[in-house]
């Protein structure tokens, strides 16, 4: 459509605009063939849908299905029909619109609520489709099709679950079992060898025989610490024979400050834990450790499961007032930031609670329905809306009147700051003029064109080149064209003793701000009524359906789960809390039967489930379904405890078989799944590296703390981007600490344990990989930090064997691997190391590299 | 497979039951390199990427915009609402560099690439491509992992992932990154995502040790090494007989031997020094500015003759000037970039001719999105997922093509657009990988590169 057909309406409108803005009344009235309308190549038509696209983008979330304050912009009906507010569009007066008004934040209401302005672009589409008539008439979606589409999409959101999908063992609620009765010798105490020894026996399957001491104290030791014991330890428990000296041993180490270190280590790959913030900027989150602390003490005081899970969801709505519950609250902001949108932040906090805590992969079902699990997408978005409302919290870990003095200080001198700043300003102004004017005179002709156009004569083009400009001369533009030493340098003595004065005013200031509090990454919400969640269709924000209202997994719970209203005063919508409620009550099938086959995991090499955060159809099934039930129950009735559960796992005697292979089972059975020896699993990544420093003799066992920065190679980061990593040298004993306190930054990770399968601190990992791989021997092999470690290693041999090659063979091979060396090997490491200079150290090197060392036997 | 575990335990020395026992079961030690066939046919065997990390301005190389001189300092009209990532959008900047038609295709390249101009007839031009995302991270993540999020393999893992490599004493999949820095989110690029680690791609650096933690000690001499590593599989051979079916305990031993190996091939197999003068010069080794991009594409060159899988080079590092990412002073900023690496990317393909390896070596160049039309600060453009240019060359494709178009502004793609998934479907499929085949199972859901997405883009197979 050509602009004069809209020739005379732009005058009207132009009028109108200029009445109202009043400054611009002269241009306006003179020159009314200029209005903004006649300028716009776009048609009335395309108009229409341009603003159409707006509302569907940023306003049809709330004035949609939702018809907030009664409006719905998704019909030229709804529109013209206003909301409770009066009439939303006055045709051809955009000044007179209530929805121009909001969406230029003139007058009470600001749209969109809660978000950024909208681009100016934006503004002016919807200026101009005001202008040109303010009607959505001409857009098929707006006339009728559309809610006739949503209606049709409603009835699809439904997805019902069938008896039969119910009835799939993973969503009955777990029940105790008979134990079987077993007749093998020693195997009828512990629940755990009834069940395990009957299903063997029915597949003609006999268990190995029993482990010696030594490969017991070893594996119990790298299981539960994750550190191997020392020769004083291996020989005290080799020479005590009383009858419970197994189970003595197991409860000393339940009771170690280091068992809550290791088996936080492994909550961390569920909950992708790291100590930055990924992507492009790869923030440091300094303050994220003390959730890794948090993890460590409730391990180490036995936190009873339900409560761990209702902390981490809801400690804020638990707990407000308890600092260790808002810490616990960090398990809501281990995600990465950077990447997607708030729908694919959410989306991370579903998939990652879902799989914690389900074993289910809900975030499957965000576009569609499940395609092999019994999850609606319904139940995805009854999810979400739950973690929607969420936001970040910086919790403060002092007293409320501190966190209030802190802020009156800080504002107080803000306050003292303001007038200075100004005032530095004015003295720069005369000089930044003149490089300003230099510098447009290097301009190509028809921007210098734009600059001197008169401001109320610019063509659109125009304006915005003049504001580039002006931007890019400016002394906070990122191109650093005009820098404040260029200013400095064209100002006069006088004036420049004036300006450093100033300056120095503001840096005396500055330095007296109180320094930060200390703080905990915590969530909260803005309060107990939240906005709206609606299910999207296709996943898209640009086909949502109904509103939601909060839910749990539908598959696993009959009917409604009833959430709780907060009471009167709350700040959030206590969804989590429900939420975590419906977790840890009595008849939830999965929540139990999920950590139990996690600690079987860790205890055994494989969970009883392989897959342990897939419990649905795309997971295996479990090999014993009656243990898993029984220790489900158990572990329930036992009040949560886990260390009751690690107690059972690791009394029965299935935990205490040999690891060695026969030929007969393994025809039968060659994967091991009916646990009839215990497997051989090579160490993690951390693991490897205390194992080596423990044998050297320098890992420094203090617990928690903020994490440290261990030497990397520079090549490997240095060269990227602003990101830096200030690694302490190998010989630093701030770095002899355990692994997990190396700091986790996502962008740099440390090689040897990226090498050695440490998982990629963005997914939640249920099992790591364990590959065999060339550049694993080459760290072990040439790693400076291994290196160094081997010489500490060799020095403190030789200070504790003396100078005899087979003492020290001797000593060496006690510390690495916890047993007397063999004749053989007593007489060729005697000889290697008496066949060279560096012998010794060579010797002590290759213990770090065997099998042996590597293993947990 | 690379080893039986007949032919392992015979040079480890492994016991007479162990055999028995793996004869009975049929197992072999996994190798997760170990060649594997293709499953559909192949048409390259190995992919060399060139990764333009800050976005490569296509309106100012491979997709000319006359037009934008008619037009320069007005706004695009019917485009909708325009986003910058840096705010400050100006009015619409001509390219400062014009642009010339070229070979037999008569495919018209801006004189910024006077060398790969040459090659037109080789290269399939995609000028419709497009990105969800325009800031560097996601857009990065993307080009590399398919999706915007992290946390995904990338295309090198996958490729390897499904093919294996031919030469197992080098790394499958490497990584070279520029001498000013490496891309922003690091690492994380090349990652085997929740892939298992062989496939994570290893950085090559030019200094120094090429692999980090590849050369052994300094005071080690290769005697001494030697005898270390008899002592370690004498010792390790006691533990291993008591687990004769244990086949994960012999691969450990035996990638000790994979890893000694490395230690001589890796340096051999980038060490230019050992090619022509001749060859060199194709390159422009030798010669500033191609010195630094050319030493790594000739040895991309090497590594993919020696069968290396996948070689991705960055040319780019760090923020703003020192890579592509012209946010101001368009003309300095991808003048340097593009003499750095014109030469030396017609050069390769010369060099990659003259060996007969064009046909089964494909080569990938793109950046992580293009930049848009208008200026920012005054001289510099911002980015633009919204239409870009790649091309690909050698195994099978079909040289001289363009495919697709952007609009009139060079804004975004609007003739027959093509999505980053099915960039990686085209490339999966040139490998002889069947992209909607190729899964790993991992938090119960079958992923592949592409997703639920991809298509061939059968426009430029040959």
């Amino acid at each position: 459509m050509s602009p004069r057909k809209f020739g005379r309406r732009s005058i009207v409108s132009g009028v109108a605009v200029a009445l109202v803005w009043g400054a611009a009344v002269a241009l306006r009235a003179g020159a009314p063939q200029e209005s903004a309308l006649g300028q716009d190549p776009r048609s009335a038509d395309q108009l229409a849908k341009d603003a159409y696209d707006i509302f569907k983008k940023s306003c049809i979330e709330c004035h949609g299905p939702a018809k907030e304050g009664g409006l719905d912009l998704r019909t030229e009906e709804g529109l013209q029909k206003g909301g409770r507010n009066g009439k939303a569009v006055v045709a051809h007066k955009p000044m007179e619109s209530l929805i121009y008004k909001a969406v230029m934040h003139d007058g009470d209401l600001w749209m969109p609520e809660d978000a950024d302005k909208l681009p100016e672009a934006s503004l002016r589409t919807i200026q101009l489709w005001i202008e040109s008539g303010g009607s959505l008439a001409t857009v098929p979606e707006a006339m009728g099709g559309a809610v006739v589409d949503l209606e049709d999409l409603r009835k699809r959101e439904l997805r019902p679950i069938t008896e039969e999908e119910r009835n799939d063992w993973a969503y009955k609620a777990p029940v105790r079992h008979q134990v079987p009765t077993v007749s093998r010798a020693g195997w009828s105490s512990n629940p755990i060898d009834g069940f395990l020894l009957d299903a063997m026996t029915k597949k003609g399957l006999t268990p190995v025989g029993p482990a010696d001491r030594r490969t017991l104290i070893r594996r119990v030791y790298l299981d539960v610490l994750g550190l191997p014991p020392t020769p004083a330890e291996v020989e005290a428990f080799v020479a005590d024979r009383s009858a419970d000296a197994w189970l003595r041993l197991v409860d000393r180490l339940l009771a170690s400050p280091h068992y809550g270190e290791r088996w936080a280590r492994h909550w961390m790959d569920l909950v992708r834990y790291a100590d930055s913030g990924g992507y492009e900027f790869d923030v440091d989150r300094p303050e994220m450790y003390r959730y890794r602390d948090y993890l460590i003490n409730a391990f180490n005081t036995d936190k009873p499961y339900d409560l761990f899970v209702k902390e981490q969801l809801a400690g804020d709505e638990i707990a407000p007032e308890s600092d260790e519950a808002m810490i616990a609250t960090g398990f809501l902001r281990l995600g990465p930031e950077g990447g997607g949108n708030r729908l694919d932040a959410v989306d991370d906090l579903v998939s990652t609670t879902t799989l914690t805590f389900l074993g289910m992969t809900v975030g499957c079902a965000r576009c569609h329905n499940h395609k092999f699990d019994p999850i609606p997408q319904m139940d995805y978005y009854r999810i979400q809306s739950i973690f929607y409302p969420t936001t970040a919290v910086e919790h403060a870990l002092v007293p409320a009147h501190d966190v209030a003095a802190h802020r009156d200080a800080t504002q107080k001198i803000e306050t003292q700051l303001k007038p200075l700043r100004a005032k530095k300003t004015d003295i720069e102004q005369p000089y930044h003029q003149i490089i300003i004017d230099r510098e447009i005179a290097k301009l190509p002709e028809y921007l210098q064109t734009a600059w001197h156009t008169p401001a109320d004569k610019r063509t659109e083009g125009q304006r915005l080149n003049v504001r580039q400009i002006e931007d890019t001369l400016g002394l906070s533009s990122l191109r650093k064209l005009v820098r404040e030493e260029h200013l400095i340098e064209l100002m006069p003595g006088a004036v420049k003793a004036q300006h450093a004065d100033v300056k120095a005013q503001i840096a005396t200031l500055d330095r007296q701000k109180p320094r930060r509090l200390p703080t905990a990454r915590a969530i909260g919400e803005r309060g107990p009524e939240p906005q709206p969640v609606h299910f999207l269709h296709r996943g898209s924000p640009d086909a949502p359906g109904s509103a939601v209202t909060p839910g749990v997994l539908s598959v696993a719970h009959r009917g409604e789960w009833t959430f709780p209203a907060p009471p009167a005063g709350a700040t959030s919508s206590w969804r989590r809390r429900g939420f975590a409620e419906w977790l840890v009550q009595k008849d939830n099938p999965l929540t139990a039967r999920v950590m139990v086959n996690r600690l079987w995991q860790h205890h055994f090499g494989e969970g009883i489930v392989r897959t342990p955060s897939s419990f649905g159809k795309m997971g295996e099934a479990p090999s014993h379904p009656e243990l898993l039930d029984w220790l489900a129950v158990e572990f329930v009735d036992r009040g949560w405890s886990m260390k009751a559960m690690h107690r059972l796992m690791l009394t029965s005697q299935a935990y205490q078989m040999a690891s060695t292979d026969t030929s007969a089972n393994y025809a039968i059975d060659p994967e091991n799944r009916m646990f009839w020896r215990m497997p051989r699993v090579r160490l993690e990544a951390e693991v490897i590296r205390d194992h080596i420093m423990a044998t050297s003799g320098t890992l420094n066992l203090t617990v928690g703390g903020p994490a440290m920065f261990p030497y990397i190679d520079p090549d490997l980061f240095e060269k990227s981007s602003n990101r830096n990593w200030d690694g302490l040298p190998d010989s630093d004993p701030a770095t002899w600490r355990r692994s997990l306190y190396v700091f986790s930054k996502r962008s740099i990770r440390y090689p040897m344990f990226e090498t050695f399968d440490q998982p990629n601190l963005i997914n939640s990992i249920d099992r790591r990989n364990r590959t065999t791989i060339a550049p694993q021997a080459l760290i072990l092999m040439n790693n400076q930090m291994v290196l160094f470690q081997v010489g500490r290693f060799a020095e403190r041999v030789r200070a504790e064997a003396g100078a005899d090659p087979t003492q020290q063979v001797r000593h060496a091979v006690y510390l690495a691997l916890g047993r007397p060396a063999d004749a053989l090997e007593l007489q060729k490491g005697a000889e290697f190391i008496a066949g060279s200079s560096e012998g010794l150290t060579e010797f002590c090197h290759i213990l770090f590299n065997l099998n042996e060392f590597l293993y947990r036997p | 497979m690379l080893w039986s575990r007949r032919e392992l335990l015979g040079r480890l020395g492994g016991g007479v039951a162990g055999l028995a026992f793996a004869d009975l079961l049929g197992q072999q030690p996994r190798n997760p390199l170990a060649p594997k066939a293709p499953t559909i046919p192949a048409r390259a065997k190995a992919v060399i990427s060139i990764f333009c990390y800050g976005g490569v301005s296509h309106i100012d190389t491979w997709d000319p915009k006359p037009d934008l001189v008619k037009w320069q300092g007005e706004t695009m009209q019917g485009v909708g609402e325009v986003r910058t990532v840096m705010g400050n959008p100006g009015g619409l900047m001509p390219s400062p560099w014009t642009f010339r038609k070229h070979g037999q295709s008569g495919i018209a390249v801006s004189e910024l690439f006077p060398h790969m101009a040459e090659h037109v007839d080789d290269i399939a031009l995609i000028r419709s491509m497009y990105g969800v995302s325009p800031a560097h991270g996601p857009a990065l993540f993307q080009m590399n992992t398919g999706t915007i999020l992290a946390g995904s393999p990338s295309v090198g893992s996958w490729v390897t992932y499904g093919l294996g490599s031919e030469n197992q004493n080098l790394p499958g999949f490497i990584v070279f990154t520029d001498h000013r820095g490496g891309p922003i989110n690091g690492p994380p690029n090349w990652s085997n995502g929740y892939l298992p680690a062989a496939y994570q791609g290893t950085q090559i650096r030019d200094t120094g040790s090429p692999i980090v933690d590849l050369k052994p000690p300094a005071d080690r001499t290769e005697d001494e090494q030697r005898r270390w590593l008899r002592m370690l599989h004498e010792m390790n051979e006691k533990y291993g007989d008591n687990h004769p079916l244990d086949t994960e305990l012999s691969t450990r031993v035996y990638s000790y031997e994979l890893a000694f190996r490395m230690q001589t091939h890796a340096p051999e197999a980038i060490d230019i020094s050992r090619e022509s003068d001749a060859t060199k010069n194709l390159y422009g080794v030798g010669v500033e500015p191609t010195d630094y991009f050319g030493r790594q594409a000739l040895m991309a060159r090497r590594l993919v003759e020696r069968g290396v899988r996948y070689v991705q080079i960055f040319s780019g590092g760090g923020n703003f000037e020192p890579s592509w990412d012209a946010h101001w002073d368009l003309k300095g900023n991808h003048g340097l970039h593009c003499a750095e690496t014109d030469k030396p990317l017609a050069g390769l393909i010369k060099d990659l001719k003259s060996r007969g390896m064009f046909d089964e070596t494909l080569i990938v160049w793109h950046g992580e999105f293009g930049r848009l039309p208008i200026s920012e600060r005054m001289d510099g453009r911002d980015h633009n997922n919204k239409g870009f240019s790649v091309w690909l060359a050698g195994g099978g494709v079909k040289g001289g093509t363009v495919v697709g178009a952007t609009d009139h502004y060079g804004y975004a793609a609007a003739e027959n657009p093509k999505s980053i998934y099915e960039l990686h479907a085209t490339i999966q499929h040139l490998m002889g990988i069947d992209y909607e085949k190729s899964t790993y199972r991992f938090n119960g859901r079958d992923m592949r590169l592409t997703d639920v997405h991809g298509r061939v883009i059968r426009e430029i197979l040959a």
